[in-house]
């Protein structure tokens, strides 16, 4: 089993005060830490996973500027066989211009897959459209949102996708297909800075985004950047910790939940 | 090209009422909207509505993505190209609608949650809601948007008229994607639906040994515990306690979150909870914005100054 996994690097927002500068027109990331995309993290476990139990190989892939080969080395650590880092210093924020690029990255390379793997979104971007465009291009099935695979062999998948409210549908997908892969599907190993450092050793290819650049353009335009809008928000509660407490207690007191 | 073709989402026989979303973008941007919808005996509230186009095919193949690119070619032969199609942004919505854009290759917008109508831009998030871009299609052509539930209700505007109805037949299947059946949930232990107060702990939490604490807490509190997507992923707490889209949707009297930090997906499990306040350390977090009360400081401060006032009674 030939698995192709897709990986980002993303920026951790999620503890960062981000700044919107030029008018509108850039977010100031310069200096938020950045890490690998979660979902991409449970997709190359999964991978990893696979091919352990029945064999074949894990090849890795990450769009974006040299820092990028950061989550190669990552996925490498983790069991990837190989990475390969399609480079570019252009932001691609239409999802379009992503898959039509890792589109024909793969005609022209060639790599054999029996399926590829994607996250089912990008933590700073929430496009979640890369795997099913890519999956329409190559004309093969898609199935997002997979959170068991049951059963991966000859030609063929039985998955779990996830609905809502816990509800889940399992379907039978033909080989070779794009799968992309929820968060919680497994436990995604740990990773430490010697593994990290081990897979230095094996080769990553570096190639240029300009070589693959036929029919890439932006389909959609971005305006600006803008922050959300300010609705009334919440009554703070007191700055100072032991006062901040007793008002809360005083609320669930209030509210009948506490007594 | 003036319609708007809205592509329902359908579960078990339920028009889902996120569907009124789509609806409303086509309202606020004044295109006729018709309405593609498996055929069956669905609720759906037809004075939104210009037209229905009801396709002779199992919900399962309707939403099967394989099969979808198939009856929209059909839609666009026979009606002509639309101005736009539009999605829900949900599990069935993004996964057609991602393949849809690949297969007839055009522009797509997803997660979309505000429309200026002067400048033609949709809004969309990033960053979990930390911060929006404005985009638009280039170029003229059908384009595809995902619609983020309860953004657009507010806009929908009676038609007037009865709705065309019309229906489709002899569909192109494809069994490269085949659906064999529903896997319900396991149903075990706390139903967190019925907490009248929930202590609800996110990724902030940090790591495994703090939950137990978070318990403590909880009990000393009388509260039931729940969490967000990653606290349930991580396995720190079982899934049926997750509260969210793909959890459960929540309407405590108190709902008090600790370290999440409100990504549209939780926030829709548990907006209508009477009573919200949240605690986190970052005071530009989304959360703040739906909870009726905040605290910005250390989670875990919080949780061990409560504990012992609680302790001392
Ligand atoms: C299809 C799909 C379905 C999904 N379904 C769900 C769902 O049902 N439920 C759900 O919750 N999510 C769901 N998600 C995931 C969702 O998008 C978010 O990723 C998730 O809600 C984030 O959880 P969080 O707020 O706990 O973590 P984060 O977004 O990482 O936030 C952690 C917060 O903790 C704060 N924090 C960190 N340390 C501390 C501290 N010491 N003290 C105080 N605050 C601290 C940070 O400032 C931050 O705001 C879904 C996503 C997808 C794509
Ligand atoms: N720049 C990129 N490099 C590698 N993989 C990517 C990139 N952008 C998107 N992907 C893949 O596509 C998935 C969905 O991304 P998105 O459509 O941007 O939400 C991600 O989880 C990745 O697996």
């Amino acid at each position: 089993m030939n698995l192709l996994v897709f990986t980002k690097r993303v920026p951790a927002t999620q503890e960062e005060e981000l700044r919107i500068i030029d008018d509108g027109n850039k977010i100031d990331l310069s200096k938020v830490p950045f890490k690998v995309n979660d979902w991409d993290n449970y997709s190359v476990e999964e991978a990893v996973r696979i091919v352990e139990k029945i064999g074949g190989t894990v090849t890795a892939v990450s769009i974006g500027d040299s820092e990028s080969d950061e989550v190669l080395r990552r996925a490498i650590a983790m069991g990837a066989k190989d990475g390969f880092l399609i480079e570019t210093e252009n932001i691609l924020h239409d999802p379009n211009a992503r898959s039509t690029l890792i589109y024909n990255f793969l005609k022209k390379e060639g790599l054999p897959f029996d399926a590829i793997f994607t996250g089912v979104q990008s933590e700073d971007d929430q496009f979640a459209a890369v795997g099913g465009i890519l999956a329409a291009k190559l004309r093969i099935p898609f199935v997002s949102m997979v959170i068991g695979i049951d059963n991966i062999e000859n030609g063929y998948a039985i998955v779990r996708r996830e609905l809502e409210g816990g509800l889940q549908e399992r379907i039978k997908i033909s080989l070779p297909c794009v799968m992309s892969i929820q968060t919680g599907i497994n436990e995604p190993r740990y990773v430490s800075i010697m593994g990290i450092r081990k897979a230095s050793k094996v080769e990553r290819k570096v190639l240029k985004a300009s070589d693959y650049q036929e029919n890439v353009e932006n389909m959609i335009e971005l305006t600006r950047w803008v922050y959300p809008l300010k609705k009334e928000g919440a009554t703070l509660l007191s700055p100072d910790l032991e006062n901040a407490c007793k008002e809360l207690l005083n609320i669930l007191k209030e509210k009948g939940v506490y007594q | 090209m003036s319609y708007a073709l809205v592509v329902a989402e359908t579960r078990r026989n339920i028009f889902e009422e996120r569907n009124m979303d789509s609806i409303g973008l086509c309202s606020l941007m004044g295109k006729d909207a018709f309405l593609l919808i498996p055929f069956g005996d669905y609720n759906v509230n037809e004075q939104y509505l210009n037209g229905i186009i009801k396709v002779k095919v199992e919900e399962s193949m309707f939403l099967n993505p394989v099969v979808m690119v198939n009856i929209l070619e059909k839609i666009m032969a026979s009606h002509g190209k639309p101005y736009l199609m539009v999605f829900t942004n949900s599990a069935s919505g993004t996964e057609l609608a991602s393949y849809a854009a690949g297969y007839f290759n055009v522009p797509i917008i997803t997660d979309v949650s505000a429309y200026d109508k002067e400048r033609g831009t949709f809004s969309k998030s990033y960053y979990s809601d930390k911060i929006f871009g404005e985009f638009k299609p280039s170029g003229e052509g059908t384009f595809i948007i995902t619609v983020r539930s309860g953004s657009f209700k507010e806009n929908l505007c009676d038609r007037n008229a009865n709705p065309s109805l019309e229906i489709v037949e002899d569909v192109e299947t494809n069994t490269t994607r085949t659906f064999m059946e529903f896997v319900e949930e396991e149903k075990s232990g706390i139903d967190i639906t019925k907490a009248e107060f929930l202590l609800s702990i996110g990724r902030g939490t940090g790591n495994n040994e703090e939950v137990a604490e978070y318990e403590e807490l909880a009990k000393l509190l009388k509260a039931v515990i729940s969490g967000s997507r990653p606290v349930i992923d991580k396995l720190w707490l079982p899934k049926t306690h997750q509260v969210g889209t793909s959890g459960k949707t929540v309407k405590p009297k108190v709902y008090l979150a600790m370290g999440i930090s409100g990504a549209f997906q939780h926030i829709a499990g548990m907006k209508d909870s009477d009573c919200i306040i949240a605690v986190n350390k970052d005071p530009e977090a989304p959360i703040f914005q739906y909870a009726h009360y905040g605290i910005i400081g250390d989670m875990h401060k919080v949780r061990d100054k409560l504990k012992e006032m609680l302790k001392e009674g």
